[in-house]
């Protein structure tokens, strides 16, 4: 990903205005729903709770960018919304799996979607440490906090000079595995929802058994649920402006805005990913 | 210190280039239902100048939306586009029966590009002029490349059509298989991402204080030409050989044009263009 | 199986996209002729990693999909379509370098044609072995173990997936060491030095191919071990503990994983702060 532009917007604050008016948008949507597919809305509930869970989780996850690339400040060397995908999609992969078990009711499939996710993030974290420790011989500090919440020790004079700060200090860390276990749950649930939706749906319009038409289902969904992490992912990383070193850094501060916003997509793609089996 | 982000200014503007990229893509699209009109799948390759068409309408998009600067990478700008058109283009696939579905695209792919560029700049506060009317038009790029990339690999883009597959057995017998089919395979995804690699990779790949709008126009218009060689050569699998054969030719011949117009250009721009040569140290220095 | 593979995949992105110089250290191979550093790195700007690679494996395992659909027995499908996948990863690499460099024409950075005709096939062999190797990943996913998605809906999940790890694993390594060998061991790079990548190598001026042996050393093994892990780990605890505990068992493993892995970096982070000290002393820093 390119290096930042030109100063971009990202006043600070809600706007309530437009909160306002996107409340009214899901609730537009849910009414909707209601009227051509009644048994469909839990479903888009389920949808907008999910792409909830997905904004929310992106600002736990630390992303330093180019400048993480050469030592100059703490986080992952990757962009946001990317990022939070890769380990997104490794949890839906995970909770794909679990959901193709009839067997499974839905808390465990969110479940093992958040694992999948957690994990995912768990391991990316631990190996990144393994590099800036092991390979560059820096230790991991924040240029944000001058002592880690979790683990109190002091940050200041484990920077090096000239630089905000660097690798994943514990806090980040365990940031970034809850981004991906709330990340990998959101895209689970936006999936387990559709696939229900359709599964219950499609036999019908095609004129055959929920086996045969299970293949579709789960495609859709898959496709819906990948199309719509992205869309609640970028929207985030938009909220974030760039780089965040986790929760402890002040721009978390801005989640809520992320939500609402993340929960007003999520309606209106639901609302469309639902109307597909219905018109 | 700071990469800059600068584009050139001047050259075609973007309102026509919007103009002209929505009405060619549109009418492309149309043209692929000459497949049904004729009963064959040869015209399915209107599917892929359908696309390069939006893409280059969308290559002007993400330049006049990053010339304001965004804050983040420019890739992130063709995920979201093609997240929200691929929500849009499954929906309006379903409006097949009565030949709608290019514009219903359209009309859906403007609903959800405009309520993610309503909430990224008022909801998340980005401020950006042209923040929604940007978002929107992305939206709508990408609903009309993911239908332009399906025409070409299935021969149309009916939802009922995307479903099924029809297999014969020792010749004479035929039975229909979902898990077969090109949504059953979910070869959507692979749309999704050649469209989304394309869309953002023409602006991403000249940005530079010596950016030149033809130079990137004419890469657009290439990532388009190869987004179809790939969605050709997929389409073996579900259309006629000869159909796809014709399809896939027609990628070839466009790519290799636009590949060697943009190598032209580039050789026209560069500052030098050298082979096994050291590297110069700028006039000035020492 | 599926996680050796995963392995090399791992291994073979990275150094990838090292030889290529793409994702986010390649902001510094922009900007060193800004500030008047002219150099021969290959500017591969083709979007970040992540996005990158959902490409080529997404292409990979669509294609791959659409030969055995017509019958094609699968490795050949697999390899084709690889390479079918790889051919379009060269193309968008060769235009990245022209258009970047072209448009940096006003700092007189010139093009280098020989750049571009020795890189661009290693990048492209390194990318067809990651490819392949995770497209058959996918396979195996799919055919042998029972995932229920489709060939190329995995592609586009476990591209973005490899890119991801990889990108975040090997990033740093690229950036901070190899771009800047010349600063100090053991510090970050301050922001005063941006722009001032080596460019010289042992002998002669470096290219990009010089990053390759580098890479190979630790961050290539160290993405593969990365994403192997992610595999290998994901797979094991589902397939062993799934029927376990009324279907709690994968997750309650799973839990158990991840607090392992989080004990083991507090361990190397405490490790690191007692071995490495600190730069200056507290009450000088906190001043």
């Amino acid at each position: 990903m390119s290096a930042l532009g030109a100063a971009s917007g990202g006043g600070e604050g809600i706007n309530p205005t437009a909160s306002i008016i996107g409340i009214v948008i899901i609730i537009a949507a849910l009414a909707i729903t209601a009227v051509m597919a009644a048994p469909a809305l839990a479903a888009v509930i389920g949808v907008i709770i999910g792409g909830a869970l997905i904004g929310f989780g992106v600002h736990f996850v630390p992303v330093g960018g180019a400048p993480a690339a050469m030592g100059q400040s703490p986080g992952i060397a990757t962009g946001v919304a990317m990022l939070a995908a890769g380990a997104g999609l490794a949890g839906l992969f995970g909770g794909a799996w679990a959901a193709a078990n009839p067997a499974f009711g839905i808390a465990i499939v969110i479940a093992a979607g958040a694992v999948g996710g957690g994990l995912m993030m768990a391991i990316t974290c631990l190996m990144v440490n393994i590099v800036y420790i092991f390979g560059m011989g820096i230790p991991a500090a924040s240029g944000k906090v001058a002592k880690d919440p979790i683990t109190g020790d002091s940050q200041a004079e484990y920077k090096s000079q000239g630089t905000e700060g660097h690798g994943l200090p514990f806090v980040s860390y365990v940031g970034g595995v809850i981004g991906g276990l709330l990340g990998g749950a959101g895209g689970t649930l936006i999936y387990y929802e559709l696939l229900q939706v359709y599964s219950a749906m499609l036999p019908a319009m095609f004129n055959a058994s929920a086996e045969e038409i299970l293949p579709i289902a789960v495609s859709l969904a898959g496709i819906f649920a990948v199309g719509m992490f992205l869309v609640n992912a970028v929207l985030a990383a938009y909220n974030i402006t760039g780089t965040i070193e986790g929760p402890h850094d002040p721009k978390f501060k801005r989640f809520p805005r992320a939500v609402i916003g993340c929960a007003v997509a999520s309606a209106v793609c639901g609302l469309f990913a639902v109307l597909i089996v219905v018109v | 210190m700071t990469v800059q982000i600068t584009a050139s200014t001047g050259g075609i503007p973007h309102d026509k280039l919007m103009a002209a990229g929505l009405v060619g893509s549109v009418i492309c699209l149309y043209l692929t239902y000459l497949n049904s009109a004729t009963g064959t799948e040869v015209f399915s390759f209107f599917g892929g100048l359908a696309a390069v068409f939006a893409l280059v309408w969308g290559t002007s998009t993400i330049k006049h939306l990053c010339s304001y600067g965004i804050g983040t990478g420019v890739p992130s700008a063709g995920m979201i586009a093609f997240g929200s058109g691929v929500i849009a283009m499954l929906l309006a696939t379903q409006f097949n029966s009565m030949y709608l579905t290019p514009i219903m695209a359209v009309v859906f792919g403007a609903i959800v590009g405009g309520a993610c560029g309503f909430l990224a700049n008022n909801v998340m506060r980005m401020n950006i002029p042209v923040m929604v009317r940007s978002l929107t038009e992305m939206a709508i790029i990408g609903a009309i490349v993911l239908l332009g990339l399906t025409a070409v690999m299935a021969g149309g883009f009916g939802f009922d059509a995307l479903s099924v597959k029809t297999i014969s057995i020792m010749g004479i017998l035929s039975t229909t298989s979902f898990g077969a089919s090109l949504l059953g395979g979910c070869l959507i995804a692979v749309s999704f991402m050649l469209g989304g690699i394309a869309l953002q990779h023409p602006f991403n790949a000249c940005l530079g204080p010596g950016e030149k709008q033809d130079r990137t126009l004419t890469l657009a218009a290439e990532c388009g030409f190869l987004s179809m060689i790939v969605v050709a050569v997929i389409s073996f699998a579900f259309v006629a050989s000869f159909a796809a054969i014709i399809s896939l030719v027609v990628a070839i011949a466009g790519w290799y044009y636009t590949f060697v117009k943009y190598i032209e250009y580039s050789k026209r721009d560069a500052y030098a263009w050298l082979d096994a040569k050291p590297i110069l140290e700028p006039k000035g220095e020492d | 199986m599926a996680g050796a593979l995963a392995t090399v995949a791992g291994a073979a992105e990275d150094t990838e996209s090292n030889i290529g110089s793409q994702g986010d250290p390649n902001s510094q191979v922009q900007l060193a002729p800004q500030m008047g550093y002219i150099h021969r790195i290959y500017n591969k700007a083709v979007s970040g990693e992540p996005p990158a690679y959902g490409l080529w494996v997404t292409i990979g395992a669509g294609v791959a999909w659409a030969f055995m659909a017509t019958g094609m027995n699968p490795v050949l499908a697999i390899v084709i379509a690889s390479a079918l996948a790889i051919f379009v990863q060269g193309v968008y690499a060769a235009t990245a370098y022209l258009g970047r460099t072209s448009s940096l024409a006003k700092f007189e950075q010139p093009v280098y044609i020989d750049l571009l005709k020795s890189v661009t096939s290693v990048t492209m062999a390194h990318a067809f072995v990651a490819v392949f190797t995770t497209v058959s990943m996918c396979y195996l996913l799919n055919a042998a173990l029972g995932h229920p998605f489709p060939l190329p809906l995995l592609g586009i999940v476990w591209g973005i997936a490899l890119g991801a790890a990889g990108s975040a694993t090997g990033n740093p390594f690229y950036g901070k060491e190899r771009q800047y060998q010349s600063q100090m061991f053991g510090a970050g790079v301050p922001i005063s030095a941006s722009g001032n990548i080596v460019r010289y190598a042992e002998a002669g001026q470096r290219s990009s191919l010089d990053n390759g042996w580098f890479t190979a050393k630790l961050g290539g093994p160290a993405s593969g071990v990365c994403f192997g892990l992610i595999v290998f780990l994901e797979l094991w605890r589902t397939v062993l503990f799934e029927e376990a505990v009324g279907g709690w068992g994968a997750i309650i493993v799973g839990v158990i994983i991840i607090l392992i892995f989080m004990i083991i970096d507090r361990y190397i982070e405490t490790w690191a702060r007692k071995n490495y000290g600190p730069y200056v002393k507290a009450e000088e820093a906190s001043a």
